[in-house]
């Protein structure tokens, strides 16, 4: 289990995040939602090691065996292969598995493409295929699907039912749709400000909030969670 | 007529002194070129890629360091080497090696300041990757610099057309010694003074087609990295 104690993270003399306690099951899959602004990426950073807290501290977390997935991944310019592989150090099916990946975002017929030459959503296709190409522990994932089409949104939402099937890791992703945070998790963290207004099962934290900040938040996005659409 | 004529026997003939002094000056501006890189690419990754408290102010020292005019760095090279400076025992004054030393010191705040802009424009995004995908260290910086290799020659030619069309320092402290120190810039500056317009000309022809076939290099290189 992944647990954050006190942590509050301040730049620039304006406070990002402030947390007195939260914590992360392993193997359960958490949609982190809110507006913009309101703390996401500074959580997956803090998680991801990129960003330190000032203060307060985070337990149960050993960073080798987190894969992380920022907002705007960069894309190398090399080979859409060479930049998947870029995470493989020598192993002797390293093309085999790189395949697969590409085969399992769709994207194998631009194997040989430039990572910079690709658009948003392949780019983050592309990335996707990066991050996911060996098991991990906790995958953190920061909007994966903000550039994609509806159809490569289902796409990757199916792919990361399948790794998170096949590997049992933990799934913690940030999204700005809460009907995608629905599809995806078991557990929602809404924030506001920096600060964790509710948290709790997906369909009780999204169909019945129980902070005001919550209600209005969804009704901000005219959230029909009957019908599982934006 | 009769200039054109003479400019194509001295570029295209047997002049011992000219051929002299493109191989001079092209020892020295790929020497210089080639420590500068050795020295300026490691520190603008540091500077580029970290962010310390003091980053603004030695960005803004590297910065003016990059338009530092030649004859200053001539003249704190040539106090270096005179017999009274501290490395005047070397006897380095008047020689192919002070003006390769005067270049670097001119050079390589150049190189410094512009592999800090290329690495500074990618380093936060591509830290960011990377250590999502658990490389650091030395694999991590590898990266960075196969992102930037083309950018990094483009630099590096940058810098030597920098020291192929410098005069002022090392007329300084090369003194301008024929068959010895004399390079284009400095002949050029000399003949025109003399009244030998041929000659100043003829060098001045092979600068120019030195600085075309350079920049046609850098062309080529840059085509052949957008291709599909």
């Amino acid at each position: 289990m992944i647990e954050l104690r006190a942590v509050t993270v301040t730049i620039a003399g304006k406070t990002l995040l402030s947390i007195p306690t939260l914590s992360f099951e392993a193997g359960v899959r958490y949609g982190i939602i809110g507006e913009n602004g309101s703390g996401k990426t500074t959580l997956l950073r803090i998680l991801a090691g990129t960003l330190l807290p000032i203060t307060g501290s985070i337990h149960g977390i050993n960073r080798q065996t987190i894969r992380y997935l920022p907002q705007a991944p960069y894309a190398f310019n090399l080979s859409v292969r060479r930049n998947v592989a870029m995470a493989l150090p020598g192993l002797e099916n390293a093309q085999e598995l790189v395949d697969r990946a590409l085969r399992r975002v769709g994207m194998e017929a631009l194997a040989e493409k430039r990572g910079n030459r690709l658009s948003g959503g392949e780019a983050q296709r592309m990335s996707l295929a990066r991050v996911l190409l060996t098991p991990c522990e906790v995958l953190l994932l920061d909007e994966p699907t903000s550039a994609t089409d509806i159809r490569g949104m289902d796409q990757v939402e199916q792919v990361l039912k399948d790794y998170i099937q096949e590997t049992g890791c933990t799934l913690i992703f940030s999204t700005h749709s809460p009907a995608q945070a629905l599809r995806l998790a078991d557990r929602v963290v809404y924030l506001e400000q920096g600060q964790v207004v509710e948290t709790g099962p997906a369909e009780q934290v999204l169909r019945h909030p129980r902070d005001d900040r919550t209600c209005n938040f969804l009704r901000h996005w005219q959230l029909d969670v009957n019908n599982h659409t934006v | 007529m009769e200039l054109i004529r003479r400019l194509l026997d001295l570029l295209f003939g047997a002049d011992p002194e000219l051929r002299q002094i493109i191989a001079v000056t092209l020892r020295m501006s790929s020497l210089s070129t080639l420590i500068s890189t050795l020295i300026g690419v490691p520190l603008g990754i540091l500077l580029g890629e970290n962010d310390f408290k003091a980053k603004g102010l030695v960005t803004r020292v590297v910065t003016t360091l990059m338009g530092l005019p030649p004859v200053v760095a001539g003249l704190i090279v040539f106090l270096i080497l005179s017999r009274s400076g501290p490395l005047g025992s070397l006897r380095l004054l008047y020689s192919v090696t002070a003006m390769v030393i005067a270049q670097v010191v001119l050079i390589t705040p150049i190189i410094i300041g512009l592999t800090s802009n290329l690495v500074s424009l990618r380093a936060a995004s591509i830290n960011e990757t990377c250590a999502g995908l658990g490389i650091n260290g030395s694999k991590r910086l590898w990266y960075t610099l196969l992102e930037c290799r083309i950018p990094f020659i483009s630099t590096m030619l940058a810098g030597f057309g920098r020291a192929i069309a410098e005069v002022g320092a090392v007329q300084m402290v090369g003194g301008n010694i024929q068959f010895k120190t004399r390079v284009m810039t400095t002949a050029i500056m000399m003949q025109t003074n003399m009244g030998q317009f041929e000659f100043a000309i003829a060098l001045g022809v092979v600068l120019l087609m030195l600085s075309f076939v350079i920049n046609s290099l850098v062309y080529r290189v840059q085509e052949w990295d957008n291709r599909d």
